[in-house]
């Protein structure tokens, strides 16, 4: 027997696929987000080897479909280093680390954006190297980051829907389930569609809301 | 024991062929594409930024829609639905229709920033030379932002270079596609993926070497002049 038509429990699916989806978005951010700072501060500290190692990580993580890097880590290590990797340990590692890497752009960029003669006379002061980036630098270049942030967050939202292609049931493998099994693709891909579009402007809305704050010693208060 | 930690290329050898058939597919699509997206792109610049609030409003809704959607979606959206209203065309070039409709949203941004950014003067005095709206945009505007606009259009090209291997989940065999094909034929995807992995970032680093010396080449005057 064939369910062809729509039961209100769809609506139970496409929850937990988003779910799932978030919930992977945000650890995957938190993780990128920190890796990529780190490796910003070792390109920051110059640490000899360290620095071109992590620039060159970056710059193939950056210039290669994410989804030959999801088969790399899925497929590839287990057959290559004989350990198993479920679906979404591997989604976790790719992403996070593909997050990274255009995180350590941005966040290079950021500190390039501070001007260098703040950060000479902060020397001047007899500031140590960890007290100008703690205290000088980071509050500035994360008000100037927000920005490409926000974009880059909104992207990798949309880079999760690839993880479902390594069987990850995220809000687009509920999409495909749906698909098959209702066979009305207009109206399931739309809903997903849909619902992913209002995930996107939420993220760009709290980016703004963020924005507004961190820049808010900036604004001009009026007279 | 003794075979896991081993990294042989060798074993690929017989399958180039194949994977360059898949490579050709690839390149096929992203050119296709890359004119699709750049049609697509300069009409519905052209409709947002102009005069008319409707029309800029219907394509902002496009671009904000087809940018705020996962490709994947969106891919099998045409994949699964074309069939459905009656129009049968397979799987490649509901691909690069896919990519097209997507490529074209990224694409309007750039050259509506590209308009945005011309001298308002220039457009003046072609308006008061009294040549008409489509004219400016095809013999003033146009020349002027795809000129200017080589970069980001390059990067644009990139990201659906990318995307491609997308094209791989609908049964599409180009690039990725053959290389998962050859990776379960022979049991080394460590190995092959590697490879795709290299082959993509260096095919893309090659097409961005390619854009920039495309942008020097068409503003070589800017250059000279001290202006660029």
């Amino acid at each position: 027997m064939r369910y062809t038509a729509f039961t209100s429990y769809d609506i139970v699916l496409l929850a937990q696929g988003l779910g799932v989806s978030l919930a992977l978005f945000l650890a995957t951010t938190i993780i990128g987000l920190f890796i990529g700072s780190v490796w910003a501060v070792i390109r920051f500290y110059r640490v000899p080897v360290l620095t071109q190692l992590v620039t060159a990580l970056a710059e193939l993580l950056k210039n290669s479909p994410v989804l030959v890097q999801l088969f790399l880590v899925f497929f590839g290590l287990p057959a290559f280093a004989k350990f198993n990797v479920t679906p979404v340990e591997a989604a976790v590692i790719t992403l996070s680390g593909n997050t990274a890497a255009f995180v350590f752009v941005i966040a290079v960029s950021a500190i390039e954006s501070i001007g260098r003669d703040q950060i000479e006379a902060a020397r001047v002061f007899g500031l140590s190297r960890w007290q100008i980036l703690r205290r000088i630098i980071a509050p500035q270049a994360m008000a100037f980051a927000i920005g490409p942030l926000t974009g880059l967050l909104v992207n990798q939202l949309q880079v999760t829907s690839l993880i479902s292609v390594i069987g990850v049931v995220d809000l687009t493998k509920m999409g495909n389930i749906l698909n098959l099994r209702t066979l009305k693709p207009f109206i399931v891909w739309a809903i997903v569609g849909a619902l992913y579009y209002v995930m996107a402007k939420l993220i760009a809305f709290a980016g703004a809301v963020l924005e507004k704050r961190l820049r808010a010693h900036t604004a001009w208060k009026g007279l | 024991m003794g075979c896991c930690l081993a990294f042989d290329l060798t074993i690929l050898t017989p399958h180039i062929p194949f994977l360059l058939k898949g490579a050709v597919l690839t390149a096929e699509a992203c050119v296709l594409a890359l004119a699709g997206s750049l049609c697509i792109g300069m009409i519905v610049a052209a409709l947002v930024t102009s005069a008319s609030p409707v029309l800029s409003r219907i394509a902002y809704v496009y671009v904000d829609i087809f940018r705020s959607i996962p490709f994947i979606v969106q891919l099998f959206f045409f994949f699964y639905g074309l069939p459905e209203i009656g129009i049968y065309v397979g799987a490649f070039t509901t691909g690069v229709i896919a990519l097209s409709i997507a490529g074209g949203a990224f694409t309007s941004d750039v050259i509506r920033s590209g308009i945005l950014s011309i001298d308002v003067g220039i457009l003046e005095a072609a308006e008061v030379s009294g040549l008409s709206k489509p004219v400016i945009f095809r013999k003033i505007v146009m020349p002027i932002v795809l000129r200017t606009s080589v970069r980001p259009l390059g990067s644009v090209f990139i990201n659906l270079i990318l995307t491609s291997s997308i094209l791989s989940t609908i049964t599409l065999n180009e690039l990725t596609g053959s290389a998962k094909i050859v990776a379960s034929d022979t049991f080394r995807p460590f190995e092959i993926y590697v490879i795709l992995l290299v082959a993509y970032a260096s095919l893309t680093y090659l097409v961005s070497l390619g854009i920039g010396a495309l942008h020097r080449y068409l503003n070589r005057d800017l250059m000279t002049a001290g202006v660029a």
